[in-house]
């Protein structure tokens, strides 16, 4: 009998669970219906969309899958594409390392230490936009504050908005330039370890190497595994800072992609598709495969987290 | 009784002060129900936009029935976009003419035929530019070609003659580019405004067509001698990264720092707009002459461009719009507007009129625009995507990083994906 009462609780519903549900969702109605409007219903557009030619102006016309296809034989896609791969592959452990070296240096306690962190975190709040163009005069190539410190120092000065060979470095180096945000996430995690761990590891005799890759490196893994899938995420749909290093009219040239297109990200070819060449079609699919890369790219990370994220306390 | 007398004094002023606001909102209700108002959102800025806002004036003060807001919204990207949605956000604006037949093609444009233009009168190529499939679908107000400028003084003290011949110029580019004993560039003999510009209008110069039977031919081989002799004489004799340095170091175009008024440039291949801003720069000799040709047949080769208004397709107020762009299209008004802006007029009952007797050097460009020479790109659905691919082979070739026949086989190889 019991059982029977349980099973036949199980099949009615609950008095008022209905009406519970009702006012959760009016509740979070607000994000549901800004969630559908903002972002569900763009994306299933894209993805109807990449199948299409479309212009934004007339009505979409079905293509199959030419607009994947399309991009086999696109040298400039596969430029975009290899711009993208290696400011990701040289961005994101450049990010880290400097902003776990920062972290630790922000985390000693001297006099003054607030406003060191203040002002490591200042260029994050600094609206990306102005931050370009203040970078476009700072690495100026024959005026350039950059090239005046390398030139005191002896050091060959390159004409990094100018010459293909230094284009993806000068993208490279304003992306840098707000690695403040990850290197506090990073000084928030240090202080979170427990120091009676040093203090036990110092009694043992463990040395300052020692101690960061047997005590800090594994307490603060999930907040790198956090960090590097937010790197990996920005630095795949980089697009403000060569879109505004690249179109440069005091140069003589204003290409929106930087000399030998070597600041043409996929965001940057992506929005040129959509918005100069309105090419909507094509700019959806190259969405829907920026998604698919990041998915995977993401998933493998996750799955690789396994072997080195330790999420125990102690 | 002090209170209700407060009362009364507080209830007069609430009813005087309803009493004029309503008044002003049945005022503006009728100036609103009197006069439509339209937005002419445009590209220019500075002191062209302010001779654009005077003569926005002008017309609103010429009639009662239309109200004209002018915004200077130099933002291409932005002005696309606008167009895109179902309530315009402008009821007229201006482009170029190389974008008719792309944005004609994709239904963007409102047709003009209806409006009644005296077409006849327009230079027929800066007709052609701006109609598609047979309509009208922008104004033409203004027509804009290229020549060589050169700064009087860096050439007299060089010893060197405006150049005639494509020999002569790259004597004097070689007699003007100056280097100091580092191997710095300090003085560029020819310098470009706008690099795809000046490449483009050498290709033309040595017989080349860049639209050969209506498709994109970057690969004609006379265009490819003229970016080669670019090269020749402004790029390899100093290098690449010599040159790209210190034309880094330039101010902004058509600024106090702009390198052609600072001499850092004896030539340039540029636009007759320079006669108005160039023309204002104190104490500065310069000179216009034609872009010397490699044959006799190429003499007073230009490129050609024209400046157009248009009505996008979802202006709500077409008819008020339209009556707008026959205004600015009047020959008085066109006078007016291209000579604050040192265009030529779209009109050929305007070329050579007297109102643009004081430009300096104007004749250079008004001569060149009835040049037999003088080309212009075609207004092609594809034309925004073949410019792009064009600027950035040039630059691959400014850079040194490819040849100008591999850089422009890419774009004939890209340009078989522009149909799409």
């Amino acid at each position: 009998m019991p059982s029977k009462e349980r099973a036949s609780s199980r099949s009615r519903p609950e008095p008022g669970r209905g009406r519970a549900l009702l006012k959760g969702l009016a509740f979070a109605s607000p994000f549901l219906i800004g969630f559908a409007i903002f972002f569900a219903y763009p994306i299933a557009a894209s993805g109807f969309y990449s199948f299409t030619d479309f212009s934004l102006f007339q009505p979409p016309k079905f293509v199959g899958l030419s607009n994947y296809a399309r991009m086999i034989n696109d040298a400039k896609f596969w430029k975009s594409l290899y711009n993208t791969l290696f400011l990701t592959v040289t961005g994101v452990p450049i990010s880290l390392i400097l902003a776990l070296a920062g972290a630790h240096i922000l985390n000693f306690n001297v006099k003054g230490q607030p406003l060191y962190r203040a002002l490591v975190y200042l260029p994050t709040i600094i609206p990306v936009v102005a931050g370009g163009f203040l970078w476009r005069w700072l690495l100026n190539g024959q005026y350039g504050f950059v090239n005046e410190i390398l030139r005191w120092l002896h050091i060959p000065q390159p004409n990094w908005l100018q010459e293909p060979a230094w284009g993806s470095m000068a993208v490279l180096i304003v992306s840098l330039w707000t690695v403040g945000g990850t290197m506090i996430i990073y000084l928030a995690a240090l202080k979170d370890v427990p120091s009676d761990l040093y203090e036990a590891a110092q009694l043992d005799g463990a040395g300052p190497w020692r101690r960061f890759r047997d005590i800090t490196w594994p307490m603060i893994s999930p907040v790198t595994l956090f960090q590097v899938v937010v790197l990996i995420i920005a630095y795949l749909q980089i697009f403000t800072q060569p879109f505004v290093l690249a179109k440069d009219p005091a140069v003589g040239t204003s290409q929106a992609a930087g000399p030998g297109d070597s600041m043409l990200t996929y965001s940057v070819y992506l929005f040129q598709n959509a918005f100069v060449f309105l090419k909507m079609g094509y700019a959806s699919a190259m969405a829907w495969l920026l998604l698919v890369i990041t998915l995977v790219v993401t998933l493998l990370i996750l799955w690789s987290s396994k072997k080195w994220v330790h999420y125990g306390s102690r | 009784m002090m209170g209700t007398a407060r009362s009364r004094a507080a209830g007069a002023v609430v009813a005087t002060a309803l009493g004029v606001l309503m008044g002003f909102g049945a005022t503006l209700s009728a100036y609103a129900q009197e006069k439509t108002e339209i937005t002419f959102s445009y590209l220019w800025g500075g002191a062209e936009a302010k001779a654009l806002e005077e003569i926005i004036a002008e017309f609103n003060a010429s009639q009662d029935k239309i109200v004209v807001k002018g915004v200077s919204s130099p933002d291409t990207t932005k002005q696309l976009a606008s167009m895109s949605s179902s309530n315009g956000a402008f009821d007229v604006s201006d482009h170029f003419g190389s974008a008719v037949g792309s944005w004609a093609s994709k239904g963007i444009l409102a047709p003009l035929d209806d409006l009644g233009l005296d077409t006849a009168d327009f230079v027929p190529a800066a007709l052609s530019q701006v109609s598609y499939d047979g309509k009208l679908y922008s104004l033409p107000i203004a027509v804009h070609d290229y020549q060589l400028l050169y700064n009087k003084k860096l050439l007299a003290d060089a010893g060197v003659e405006p150049p005639k011949t494509m020999d002569e110029l790259a004597a004097a580019i070689k007699a003007l580019t100056k280097v100091d004993g580092d191997g710095n560039i300090t003085q560029l003999g020819l310098g470009s405004a706008y690099m795809p510009t000046t490449m483009v209008v050498l290709g033309y110069a040595f017989g080349g067509e860049w639209n050969g039977g209506g498709k994109p031919t970057p690969a004609d081989p006379n265009n490819i001698k003229g970016i080669n002799y670019y090269v020749d004489n402004v790029v390899k004799p100093y290098g690449a990264s010599a040159v790209n340095k210190f034309i880094a170091g330039f101010g902004p175009y058509m600024s106090p720092q702009d390198p052609f008024v600072q001499g850092k440039m004896a030539m340039v291949i540029d636009g007759e707009w320079r006669s108005a801003s160039l023309g204002a720069a104190e104490g500065f000799e310069w000179g216009a002459v034609q872009i010397p040709a490699a044959t006799p047949e190429l003499a007073d080769t230009t490129l050609v461009e024209v400046s157009t208004l248009f009505i996008p397709t979802n202006s709500k107020h077409k008819a008020e719009a339209g009556e707008f762009l026959k205004y600015m299209g009047s020959p008085a008004v066109m006078a007016k507007f291209t000579r604050a802006l040192g265009n030529l007029p779209a009109r050929t009952s305007l070329l050579g009129d007297k109102v643009y007797a004081d430009l300096p050097n104007y004749d250079a460009w008004l001569n060149a625009l009835k040049s037999p020479n003088a080309k212009s790109f075609s207004s092609a659905p594809y034309s925004a995507e073949y410019s792009a691919d064009l600027g950035s082979a040039f630059e691959a070739i400014a850079q040194g990083s490819q040849t100008a026949e591999d850089a422009m086989k890419g774009v004939a190889d890209r340009s078989g994906s522009y149909a799409q």
